[in-house]
């Protein structure tokens, strides 16, 4: 349905925006928008980011314009100034971003002129154009790093030949963001990187301010973070590369390789690699006979955005030894996109690929799953769909009760789990993914 | 004129002369409330990010069973329905369906919509949803976008209805437009009464019998309307259903989890009832306006006292005070009971409230009746229909307790909880995380899963919040580790610094609330 999006599974730019600066350190995001803006967002990340709404200044507590009808009559720019000077007196922060909604876009409020009044002042202060008629919450991560590399990270700073940023992992949009960042850092400090991630408990501001410094960005998205990463390379020249979510050991291992490579490192990655394996394997090996005696091999419908469906789908095929059927895109992708995302989930004779589909439409996913398993004339020898799992998000549990499937909730909206710390990225993220569908699929033993 | 003729409602602002920044005492509020029906409204020079009309507004749309909802916006206008869905999805467990999810699309507006205008887009998705979802109603929430570009939403409608089974339902949310975000409910109410309020076609009998006439008349004497607030659960509906039982009434639940196709019985009762006079007041007007339907609409059946006199005046009016008067007696007697060994423990101890409006007063007066200590009150806005609240609070507590008037801004909060230091907080969702990061033990102030009406709901309320009490590491453990996001000289300043108009701040503010702790 290309007039309507079924229950978008993301929310709009100015809510990307807003969950990416929520979650970097001592920063306050300051929106320039109609009053019900925030809510729209806190309410989104309540119901859809495993339990988290916020951070240090986030949900009802982040300061904003909120315009009325009036400032769309005569501008809201008088308005802007006056919050920004409030918010300066009253909120405690090093850095200060304006965002807007989509009122204040349309009405064309020229930002940047309020924004370069305060930072002449010496004010850390950055505008960013957010409206939400330009796009998702992912395009928002994208537009507001890409503004915060021009206007925040310091410019011509010394190469550290060994430091790299990590982008592509979307705070709130992607539940595990902590987990997911931690645990890509851990992975790429064995082969001794350093290693940016900006928005964990381990970051600091400083380390965004001086990211210009780094020898390569590092995005771990096939689409989220690719235009903060060209922003970087045009504007501080940092190289770029591009890898799945690193989701279990075999992703793990090209991302090392990957990376060892763009930064010419002197590290014997193969030995690290070897070493993180044995201590996956360990921790595997006693699953071996009940893996086996309760049957747990599993045909897979994955649907999920652009990192979770691709970095699911291989690890499900490359390390767990199931047999995804579809992987459908939620996301709304160009043409050009939608084929490199194919190549990446070809498999080798005979495991069979999965139907790739590109539908935001996810109660769609039964009709494509009737056409793979056509009705039989006699059911008594037909192929069917079982034993089947769901892996998704929480609306998808209609669809894993429809065709007695289990489910798992991985993607945007995760309205049925609690997340803190929890992430999947690494030889120790593809444990925890098999500890999550495993005990999805015995919860009732 | 009636209200179905025209498009849009009026906002709450210019309706009820609504407002949503004060800062004073109980004694100013409740004095200025008996003068003027209103307070003059103020700005503010500092705010923090609030909701909008839609959400209020979607909140009860998503209930709806069989209801497509198109938000005809921007991609994230209708992202609160991810947590607008679990209440629809135990909702319709806890009243025997099957587990569903809400149903809602977006119509995304882009860059070339907001240029070009989005009306055939709009049109489209409407015949789209009935194609895919054959659904009863479909309801059009029209958010800032289109009311900034002038997309003819209404007209669209007109024209899409005729090609549709569903009932199209327009619901004018455009949140730039209002403050006060209680217009969606008017919004809601304005778009249900305009579309979904007909008659089945066929549903005169062919033959009718002697006593036809008779029937329906007993029908009209013995039915009521109860109004569900979208703040309400089940168990809420479940008791105060058993109260009206109990007066020989059968109840049509309105408008959350409303079948669409027997919303029209709502016409036919004898008697509408509010469960919360802030949010009810647009359509039970209409009603009796049109359907000769009349209402009560004066209390909120929160708290003893106030279940009591809510009981009071529907009996009042069905002619049967007697049995209410037996229902209570029997009610309260019982509930005392259950009560007794929670009273010494609450004893003393000093309770800060924020919500909207009437259920902030009245949840004040069911703290007092179980031994709280009234410590300060914020409500999201303030109208008229408060004012008979305000002069109960007055009799439970000191004159000079601090009134806040806030669509939520929590930087106020964080400074009067840090001045007042309550031992308790009870806040609305999404509105406790700064009672909580000060070490508050702190409770929601509604929950559509959890009791908090009628006699059972004081009951349940008192368990949860001895637990609260009993055990709040949670609340005390966080508040050590972490800090709320404003300068520590904030604390030290007024607390209504930043109200700039409008409202006088009484000069001597902070020598009453001095004297209140």
């Amino acid at each position: 349905m290309s007039n309507s999006i079924e229950r978008p599974r993301y929310y709009c730019s100015l809510g990307g925006a807003l969950s990416t600066l929520e979650a970097l350190p001592d920063t306050i995001p300051i929106l320039h928008a109609a009053v019900g803006c925030a809510g729209s967002i806190a309410w989104a990340q309540n119901g859809g980011s495993g339990l988290q709404v916020g951070g240090y200044c986030g949900g009802l507590a982040v300061p904003s314009s909120n315009v009325s009808e009036r400032d769309v009559v005569f501008g809201g720019v008088d308005r802007l100034h006056e919050q920004i000077g409030t918010t300066l007196e009253l909120m405690d922060g090093e850095l200060y971003v304006v965002i807007t909604g989509c009122v204040t876009e349309i009405i064309g409020d020229d930002i940047r002129s309020v924004t370069a009044e305060y930072r002449a002042q010496g004010v850390d202060i950055v505008a960013a154009n957010t409206g939400g008629f330009k796009g998702n919450s992912y395009l928002g991560y994208d537009i507001v790093l890409s503004e915060l590399v021009k206007q925040y990270v310091a410019y011509d700073l010394p190469k550290a030949p060994k430091t790299v940023n990590i982008l592509g992992i979307v705070p709130y949009m992607d539940a595990f963001w902590r987990g997911n960042l931690i645990g890509a850092r851990r992975l790429l400090e064995k082969i001794g990187v350093t290693v940016n991630t900006f928005f964990t408990n381990e970051d600091t501001l400083d380390n965004l301010k001086n990211s210009s410094s780094a020898a390569l960005n590092v995005v771990l998205s096939d689409v989220y973070g690719v235009d903060a990463a060209r922003t970087y390379e045009e504007v501080h020249g940092v190289p770029f590369i591009q890898a799945t979510l690193p989701v279990g050991p075999t992703a793990s291992a090209e991302l090392l390789r990957a990376v060892a490579s763009a930064l010419n490192l002197d590290v014997d990655v193969e030995a690290v690699i070897d070493e993180e394996n044995r201590q996956y394997f360990r921790y595997l090996e006693p699953l071996a006979d009940v893996y086996n005696d309760a049957d747990l091999q599993k045909y897979a419908v994955v649907i999920a955005d652009v990192n979770y469906a691709v970095a699911v789908t291989r690890f499900l095929i490359d390390d767990l030894g199931w047999l995804p059927v579809l992987t459908q895109f939620t996301d709304v992708l160009d043409e050009e996109t939608q084929e490199i995302i194919t190549a990446k989930l070809r498999t080798d004779d005979p495991i069979p690929a999965p139907k790739v589909v590109f539908d935001t439409n996810a109660t769609e996913a039964i009709r494509y799953i009737n056409e793979l398993y056509p009705k039989q004339e006699s059911d008594k020898y037909a192929e069917t769909l079982t034993p089947a799992f769901v892996i998704g998000s929480s609306l998808d549990r209609s669809l894993a009760t429809k065709i007695g499937a289990g489910h798992l909730s991985v993607t945007y909206p995760i309205s049925n789990r609690a997340v803190l710390s929890r992430g999947y990225t690494g030889f120790a993220g593809g444990l925890s993914l098999v500890e999550d569908l495993l005990s999805a699929a015995v919860a009732a033993r | 004129m009636s209200i179905t003729e025209v498009r849009e409602v009026q906002k709450r602002e210019d309706r009820l002369g609504a407002c949503i920044v004060y800062g004073g005492s109980l004694c100013d509020i409740a004095d200025k409330g008996k003068k003027c029906a209103c307070l003059e409204d103020g700005e503010r020079s500092f705010s923090q990010g609030s909701i909008c009309l839609l959400l209020p507004g979607s909140s009860i749309l998503n209930t709806i069973p069989d209801n497509v909802n198109i938000f005809h916006g921007a991609i994230g206008c209708g992202a609160p329905s991810h947590s607008q869905n679990a209440n629809t999805r135990s909702g319709n467990v806890q009243r025997g369906n099957a587990v569903r999810d809400a149903i809602w699309v977006s119509t995304a507006l882009n860059e070339t919509d907001v240029i070009s205008g989005a009306e055939t887009k709009l049109y489209n998705a409407i015949l789209d949803a009935d194609k895919l979802y054959r659904p009863k109603t479909i309801t059009v929430v029209a958010t800032c976008v289109p009311g900034i570009i002038g997309d003819d939403v209404d007209g669209v409608i007109e024209r899409a209805q005729s090609e549709v089974s569903a009932r199209i339902v327009p619901v004018h949310c455009e949140g730039f437009k209002t403050k006060i975000w209680a217009t969606a409910y008017d919004a809601v109410y304005h778009g249900l009464a305009k579309s979904a309020f007909d008659d089945p076609r066929f549903d005169d009998p062919i033959i009718k019998d002697d006593l036809y006439n008779e029937r329906i008349a007993y029908e009209r004497a013995h039915t009521v309307n109860l109004f569900s607030v979208s703040s309400m659960g089940y168990a809420d509906e479940t008791e105060l259903t058993r109260y009206l039982n109990a007066l020989d009434q059968k109840v049509n639940a309105f408008p959350n989890f409303a079948n669409p196709d027997e919303m029209y019985k709502i016409k036919y009762a004898g008697l509408s009832i509010s469960t919360c006079p802030t949010h009810d007041d647009y359509l039970l007007k209409h009603l009796e306006d049109e359907y000769n339907v009349p209402y009560v609409l004066k209390h909120m059946p929160i708290g003893i006292e106030n279940t009591n006199i809510w009981i009071r005046d529907i009996a009042e009016r069905l002619g049967k005070s007697a049995m209410a008067e037996r229902l209570i007696a029997r009610e309260t007697v019982e509930l005392e009971e259950a009560l007794a060994k929670y009273h010494p423990f609450f004893k003393g101890k000093r309770v800060f409230i924020s919500a909207g409006e009437f259920r902030a007063l009245a949840t004040a007066n069911l703290l007092h009746d179980l031994g709280f200590e009234i410590a300060g009150i914020r409500s999201f806005h303030h109208d008229e229909f408060a004012n008979v609240e305000y002069e109960k609070l007055l009799k439970n507590t000191d004159e000079n307790l601090v009134i806040n008037i806030a669509n939520c801004q929590p930087f106020e909060e964080a400074n009067l909880l840090n001045t007042i230091k309550p031992d308790l907080f009870l806040g609305h969702w999404n509105g406790n995380s700064t009672a909580t990061k000060l070490g508050i033990p702190s409770h929601v102030i509604y929950n559509s899963g959890l009791a908090y009406l009628g006699y059972r709901g004081v009951f349940e309320l008192a368990r949860r919040l001895y637990r609260q009490l009993a055990n709040p590491a949670f609340n005390r453990n966080l508040s050590r580790h972490t800090r709320l996001p404003y300068k520590a000289d904030w604390y030290d300043k007024n607390p209504f610094t930043y109200i700039k108009s409008g409202i006088e701040v009484p000069e001597d503010f902070e020598e009453r609330s001095e004297v209140s702790k």
